[in-house]
């Protein structure tokens, strides 16, 4: 039994969908709890890729390709089980700012949450303050990301942040902010919660945030 | 004694070193690439304006998608200037990009930069284009300016508006700027305007370059494409320039990032060629690769190198100017890898013959700005400039009569032939080649020491040529008025 | 009168043999002291020379052509003067020792002895100790300078230094050494009075070797 669990852990680490989509099914005919798939065998060969990424032993492309494997496995195993037993991270509503159509960092970001086992709500790039306040209500995020490229954009930043506290929604919701011109400073300056340099660290910031 | 008696027929003289990245076929199949892709695919454009040009132009036009017909991209192609004159800020014609004239310069719009005096790395100020400024007055290697890092401790809708008047009031080189949109793009041609003595006059003889980045693959912002169209609209050069790199906005293979690099940079060619006929257009531009472990564009790959060679050889293909990369690193500080990367980076660009090669003075992936790297590589463009000269063989050169007259065992140290030619080996001013007890009387200092020197005492001592106190006024008062638009708009 | 003497300085600055020969000449058919001619012309122009080389702005083939109208000078003039009133910095042997045909390095050196107002006799290549010894005897040096560039050749240094012992010359001259493989080490062991790196230094270690 304990088979699938190891097999499908190695096929997640090395990214074989098919694979993984193949002993998922499997395991589930043959009678192994389903919460027990995903946290022995999905996430735990997950835990592996983001070790091995760290250590500049893997490569994004191949993450990704790690995570698109492990999510096409909890595709399969999310309907069987309740879903407060689902595990999740956590939740992150994630965007690029208004008047700012630079898609690839935010969207790595995502990618990078997911494969860490956040679920993540993308709500794609030149998003207003509204946008983001419409997200937290409806799906009630633990966190909300937002990311700027342009020394100009950045500053509406601060604008959702400001609207947040205006709805009284600020303490609801954490605030984590990225993007090529983003520092600390910037962060500590807008009052977000947090701030990282780069998609691996995003993931970090947001266990730390939610720890 | 006169070895010339003769005439020599089909003999080719001073081949300077040769470098294609691409053949003629090559460059063929790439842009036969990038116009199938904008037939087929199209380009996601957001600028209601450029929608209406493209659909008028006849493009197909499908919401914010437009595919463009190759035809009228090759219309494009041949309807633009092959040669862009650029003036220095006095009216004086002093970058010609044509041919495969090259000229480096540094780049705009880091988000720190080094402080040359406390080295500490900060947010750009006003004060440090001042001195970005002044530093590339001084270089003789650097030919034209640019921000160096994005001033923040101005307005912030107008740290383009006041980095250009930064670089007006210290430079008299030409100057390559972006902006943030029309109304700063209007404000930047109205100061230069007041500079070169009317638009007129900017027209003519412009010593500016309007800048506009746009953000591949295939998607074109409001921002983007309308400063391609406005620049069209106000006859100024424009460099449109797709920062694109493989893996992450283009496929990992090289000559697909090339397929979409050129793409990308053909419809804002199509556009401003839809506006007027003939406008000047430079295509860029940043073309390197994601680092697939820290997720930086790289900007001291060896891809760099290759892809922007390669882009280069296409623009060339076109016979449309390049504005190309080099002298750039991913380094954190003046070491060594720095040393490695500026100076290939700034050879091969070089080699390519692209006509403007900017980023003389990024470092840490683009993120910083370091005016001691920019005066490092005037020191390596120094070098490269010697070496694309090449080596000259004619008789003068080949001195057989002096060769004779000192004969074996003697020395050419004292001879005229030496003082008439030893001036054209090159003098280095910051390699150092003392002796050891020399180099060690003058502090055994590492060329990190020596432009940091450099670099400070340009900044302490450098005096640039001022304008009139008029042309200075007409100056503040159009950033006095772009002050009051944005104030209006909050 | 003094307009001679900033003409003639001027000219061998900038190297111009023709020009200095002229001036020279009517410098003295206008009855100027040849002595004052030497000391207030073509050694002050030598001088900024000098000062010009060591700050970089004047390269070695310049400072020969210098040299070299300075010389042409001196040649027209010092047929006027008692010998004894002839300005001399000093007079330096040098040579290539034994077993080493190295001629530039040398001569440069030489030539940048001239230029310092140095008398220097130019004993050759392939120079053994009784040929120093010779030439020693013969001219009375304040200063010999040997060169070499080989580490089997620099050896023959000793063995001059050793015969200058015995021939009990040792004290009346001063012995320094030059050459790509010699160092100050080498020249504290053979028991040399100095060691300079460069041409340029020869000359200023010479003024110190006699001040």
């Amino acid at each position: 039994m304990s088979n699938y669990y190891e097999e499908i852990s190695q096929s997640v680490i090395s990214g074989q969908l098919d694979r993984v989509k193949q002993l998922t099914q499997q395991a589930i005919d043959a009678g192994i709890d389903p919460v027990e798939i995903i946290n022995q065998g999905l996430i735990l060969g997950m835990s592996v890729v983001g070790a091995r990424f760290k250590s500049g032993q893997m490569f994004v492309p191949e993450v990704l390709m790690s995570a698109r494997s492990m999510t096409a496995g909890m595709d399969m195993v999310k309907p069987l089980i309740l879903s407060e037993d689902i595990p999740s991270a956590g939740k992150v509503v994630i965007g690029t700012v208004k008047g700012d159509l630079h898609d690839i960092g935010k969207n790595l970001v995502s990618m990078m949450l997911e494969s860490a086992g956040y679920t993540t709500i993308n709500v794609g790039v030149d998003a207003g303050p509204e946008k983001f306040l419409q997200a937290v209500k409806e799906h009630k995020p633990n966190i909300i990301a937002m990311s700027a490229l342009l020394t100009t954009t950045m500053l509406s930043m601060k604008d959702t942040i400001e609207l947040l506290k205006e709805e009284g929604l600020r303490d609801k919701v954490l605030v984590i902010i990225g993007g090529a011109p983003i520092s600390q400073d910037f962060a500590d300056e807008i009052g977000a919660d947090g701030f990282a340099p780069d998609a691996g660290s995003a993931t970090d910031l947001c266990k730390k945030l939610l720890a | 004694m006169s070895r010339s008696q003769y005439v020599r027929a089909n003999y080719q003289v001073n081949a300077t070193p040769q470098l294609k990245m691409l053949s003629d076929d090559q460059c063929e199949n790439v842009l036969n690439g990038a116009l199938e892709v904008l037939e087929r695919t199209g380009a996601e454009i957001h600028s209601e304006e450029a929608l209406e040009i493209f659909r008028k132009g006849g493009c197909w036009v499908d919401g914010n998608m437009v595919c463009f017909p190759s035809h009228l991209v090759e219309w494009a192609i041949r309807s633009a200037p092959s040669r862009i004159v650029i003036s220095n800020q006095k009216g004086e014609r002093t970058m010609f990009l044509e041919g495969q004239n090259v000229y480096y310069g540094p780049g705009p719009t880091n988000t720190y930069t080094i402080d040359p005096f406390t080295g500490e790395r900060r947010r750009a100020k006003k004060s440090d284009t001042v001195r970005a400024a002044k530093v590339i007055d001084a270089l003789p290697n650097i030919s034209f300016a640019m921000d160096c890092g994005t001033v923040m401790d101005v307005t912030p809708t107008l740290s383009d508006v006041h980095a250009f008047q930064a670089m007006l009031e210290n430079t008299n080189k030409p100057i390559i700027h972006w902006g943030f949109g029309i109304d700063q793009y209007q404000d930047i041609i109205d100061m230069a305007a007041a500079v070169a003595g009317g638009l007129e006059a900017l027209q003519r003889d412009p010593f500016i370059l309007l800048y506009s980045e746009s953000s591949p693959p295939l998607r074109h912002s409001v921002e983007a494409i309308d400063k391609a169209i406005f620049a069209a609209k106000n006859n100024i050069p424009i460099v449109y320039t797709p920062c694109t790199f493989s893996g992450g906005v283009a496929p990992a293979t090289m000559a697909a990032t090339l397929v979409i690099a050129v793409a990308d940079s053909l419809v804002g060619l199509v556009a401003g060629q839809l506006v007027r006929k003939g406008s000047g257009f430079v295509m860029g531009g940043l073309i390197s690769t994601m680092d697939m472990s820290s997720t930086i564009l790289s900007y001291g790959a060896a891809e760099l190198s290759l892809l922007s060679a390669g882009l280069t050889a296409v623009a060339r293909y076109m016979k449309i100017p390049m504005f190309s990369t080099g002298g750039c690193s991913d380094s954190k500080v003046i070491d060594t890898q720095m040393g490695i990367e500026a100076a290939f980076s700034i050879l091969i660009a070089g080699l390519s013959g692209a006509n403007l090669i900017h980023d003389c003075s990024y470092m840490e992936y683009g993120a910083t700005s370091s005016l001691d790297l920019m005066t490092m590589d005037d020191e390596i463009i120094g070098m490269v400039k010697k070496i694309l000269g090449g080596v000259l063989v004619d008789d003068e050169h080949l001195a057989l009569d002096v060769i004779d007259k000192v004969g074996p065992g003697g020395h050419y140290l004292a001879d005229d032939h030496t003082m008439d030619h030893f001036r054209e080996f090159w003098a280095p001013t910051l390699i150092n080649r003392l002796r050891f007890d020399g180099w060690k009387a003058e502090g055994s200092k590492t060329m990190a020491q020596r432009v940091k020197e450099k670099t400070q005492d340009i900044i302490n001592n450098h005096k640039p040529e001022q304008k009139s106190e008029s042309v200075l006024k007409e100056i503040q008062a159009i950033v006095d008025r772009a002050e009051a638009r944005e104030a209006n708009k909050r």
